[in-house]
């Protein structure tokens, strides 16, 4: 067999393998047993019958779109001599630098444990577990002292692992040279060059409309906007993720988005998800965890940040003018209600654990109190493997403008992190890793603003410093929430997180005349401290 | 037709350059590597498995004695095979690699490596995509190399995260 034919096979035999286990599986093994009834479908042509009904009634447009789904979040499969650690990460060194970082956060959290004295989990007891019931919906308003809590790590913190990657392999010299990068990120990832982004992104380009743009107040309707929400309509009646995600390429409708995002994500809310959701409250209820407290933290922290604030308000007012003052801040502080709640559950789903196979972090292990070594009480903690860290809670945020459905929030939360999110806190060579981000960054910057990069360099001010916690929270909290929502549109659209990069280097070309004047990193700064007014398209 | 390993003796590399190797400067950016076959009948090649490490291009030459009477001479079989699209990044460096004897017109392995039974003819490329029926039924023969996919957790987590209902934990373990 030639070796694409090979390749092909391999694909469609982990494919099927994947969604054996899938409910969409046992629903077509039913629809099929179930057409059996019917006139049209004959004994002497019954595969062929079969596969016209399914045609028909909508279920090969189902299970066409949960192998898109498949095929856009699981990575080809390997060389068949290629070990299960080089699926997480094809470069040694990569994976080396992440089992450092790694050990440094559980150091982090252990030592976090040893000092206050609390264990990394615990059972509730009966009482507890019984007050936390009543006061689920107000979680978040009365919380113990949380100020022994700190995060686990900020995004500066792991900024610096970055910038000390190094490939053994690589010579770079001692001295400045053309070898060396002008940049803080050291490591010789391939990133696109312009020619090779407007290639990719050729939906974006200036002659093709664009939500954001071509449906601001100046420009008459009919040119565009209203054709675009046409589309939209027949992209959602068709049910067609592929079609969805070629189609948000252009921005999505206000009034579509939520379908469409859930639609090329392919979640459909059925009552098997919901009452997983509600299994995974249970277990929030019934345990425990350190972790609860740190998220907890975050999002008192982010929530209470005036700039958040501001953003969120600004939405709120824009989106619904009828809404009185004092309704904002009741439904911000629902808003951090269903934060926290989605977050709690997250760190009990082990379904996440299934998307290490391609993350190159692992999950945290630990021993069942008394049980050390034994591998029987083996857990991984938290469940969902995930530790989060400053900032995490900026992910949730602004779905939460989307969904209103507790369940069907986490579950577009949960893929958005197993397909994206996961790659910004994460050390790898994946063009949409974070490494490959920043180089994407500081390359775009230098190539084509050079006055601007060596400016910037000479006063102390290495761009990345300020633009990396741009990049790491998708721009949540720093963009008003709908050009964040037009951004997030294309990273569904386009299936890459790239775009952050290039968003980061347009926005300081947006600003390179007053970077130019100024002569501190706190100056420069402040000049890209408030991005709330940009349009990002 | 069962495939089995070839035991091999690779030799260290060697550089292959102009001039003294102790006192000059520069890198060589060819080396060369000896792979032996020590008493080992005659065997059809079918496959050659190795993984990269930063080599951009490969090429493959193979000593054929051809009869008794003429001297061994070298063979080309591959010619600046591209591993790593651009040698200055990192695409394709630490790549696991696997070079077939029908993979492209210029791959031709020397009969003389073939059992003495008749060379069978490389399979015509389809134009398009392949026949989903025949397709389908050769992925029976390719589950075996899905065993690692098989071996790790089904795709339906049952969502237990303690063992016999308890979850009293301590500290994290570094190992």
């Amino acid at each position: 067999m030639l070796q694409e034919e090979s390749d092909l096979s391999l694909i469609i035999a982990q494919i099927v393998q994947k969604l054996k286990g899938s409910n969409l599986y046992s629903q077509l093994e039913r629809q099929a047993w179930a057409s059996l009834q019917r006139p049209e479908i004959k004994l002497e042509s019954l595969k062929e019958d079969i596969k016209e009904f399914f045609k028909i009634s909508g279920w090969e447009k189902k299970l066409q779109n949960a192998v898109y789904s498949e095929l856009s979040v699981f990575p080809l499969p390997s060389h068949p001599a290629a070990p299960p650690e080089h699926l997480k990460e094809p470069l040694v060194y990569m994976r080396k630098a992440q089992g450092s970082w790694e050990k440094r956060i559980l150091k982090s959290l252990n030592s976090m444990c040893t000092e206050l004295s609390i264990p990394l989990a615990r059972k509730r007891p009966v009482g507890e577990q019984k007050e936390l019931l009543n006061k689920w919906n107000e979680m978040g308003t009365d919380e113990p002292d949380l100020s022994l809590f700190r995060p686990v790590y900020a995004p500066k913190d792991f900024l610096e692992v970055l910038i000390n990657l190094r490939n053994p392999n690589y010579e770079n010299g001692d001295s400045l040279s053309f070898r060396t990068h002008l940049g803080l990120i050291q490591v010789p990832l391939k990133v696109k060059d312009i020619p090779e982004l407007k290639e990719c992104f050729v939906e974006l380009g200036l002659n093709i409309g664009q939500l954001g743009i071509d449906d601001s107040t100046q420009v008459p309707p009919e040119l565009f906007e209203n054709e675009h929400v046409r589309i939209g309509q027949k992209v959602l009646a068709e049910q067609d993720s592929a079609a969805a995600q070629q189609y948000i390429r252009q921005g999505s409708p206000t009034a579509l988005r939520a379908e469409l995002w859930a639609l090329i994500l392919n979640i459909s809310s059925q009552p098997e998800d919901v009452l997983y959701y509600e299994q995974l409250k249970t277990n929030v209820i019934q345990h425990d965890l350190l972790v609860d407290s740190l998220i907890y933290k975050d999002v008192k922290l982010t929530a209470s940040n005036d700039d958040y604030y501001f953003v969120f308000e600004d939405y709120l007012y824009q989106k619904l003018p009828q809404l009185p003052q004092c309704s904002a801040a009741t439904t911000l502080d629902q808003s951090a209600a269903i934060h926290i709640e989605v977050l709690l559950c997250f760190s009990r789903d082990t379904s996440v654990l299934s998307h290490f196979a391609y993350n190159s972090a692992s999950p945290p292990k630990s021993y069942i109190r008394g049980k050390l070594g034994l591998e029987e009480y083996a857990v991984f903690y938290p469940p969902n493997g995930v530790i989060p860290f400053h900032g995490f809670s900026m992910y949730v945020a602004p779905l939460c403008f989307l969904y209103h459905e507790p369940s069907k929030l986490y579950q577009i939360f949960r893929e958005m992190y197993v397909r994206f999110f996961f790659r910004l806190h994460s050390i790898s060579s994946h063009p949409s890793g974070i490494v490959s981000l920043c180089l994407l960054f500081e390359t775009l910057l230098q190539t084509y603003l050079p006055q601007l990069f060596y400016h910037l360099r000479e006063i102390g001010a290495q761009p990345l410093r300020i633009s990396f916690k741009w990049m790491v929270r998708a721009f949540s909290g720093y963009l008003a929430t709908d050009q964040l929502l037009l951004l997030w549109d294309r990273i569904l659209g386009y299936n890459s997180l790239e775009i952050l990069a290039v968003l980061a280097a347009a926005v300081f070309a947006f600003r390179a005349v007053n970077l130019m004047e100024v002569t501190s990193l706190a100056a420069a700064e402040a000049v890209l401290a408030d991005l709330s007014t940009l349009k990002k398209t | 037709m069962s495939r089995i390993l070839v035991p091999c003796h690779v030799k260290g590399t060697v550089a292959l350059q102009v001039g003294d190797v102790r006192t000059s400067q520069g890198r060589p950016g060819v080396l060369v590597i000896d792979v032996t076959f020590p008493s080992v009948a005659p065997f059809e090649l079918q496959e050659i498995t190795f993984k990269n490490y930063y080599t951009a291009f490969l090429s493959i030459r193979v000593r054929q004695h051809t009869s008794a009477h003429t001297p061994a001479k070298w063979v080309t079989c591959l010619r600046d095979y591209c591993l790593m699209p651009d040698p200055h990044s990192e695409e394709g460096a630490q790549e696991y690699v696997s070079l077939f004897k029908h993979q492209s017109p210029s791959m031709t392995f020397p009969k003389w490596l073939s059992h003495p039974v008749p060379c069978e003819q490389p399979a015509l490329l389809c134009e398009g995509l392949p026949d989903p029926s025949r397709v389908s039924s050769e992925v029976q023969q390719m589950w075996a190399l899905t065993e690692m996919i098989r071996a790790s957790h089904t795709s339906t987590r049952i969502g237990r995260f303690d063992v016999d209902g308890c979850y009293d934990l301590n500290l994290l373990s570094y190992t």
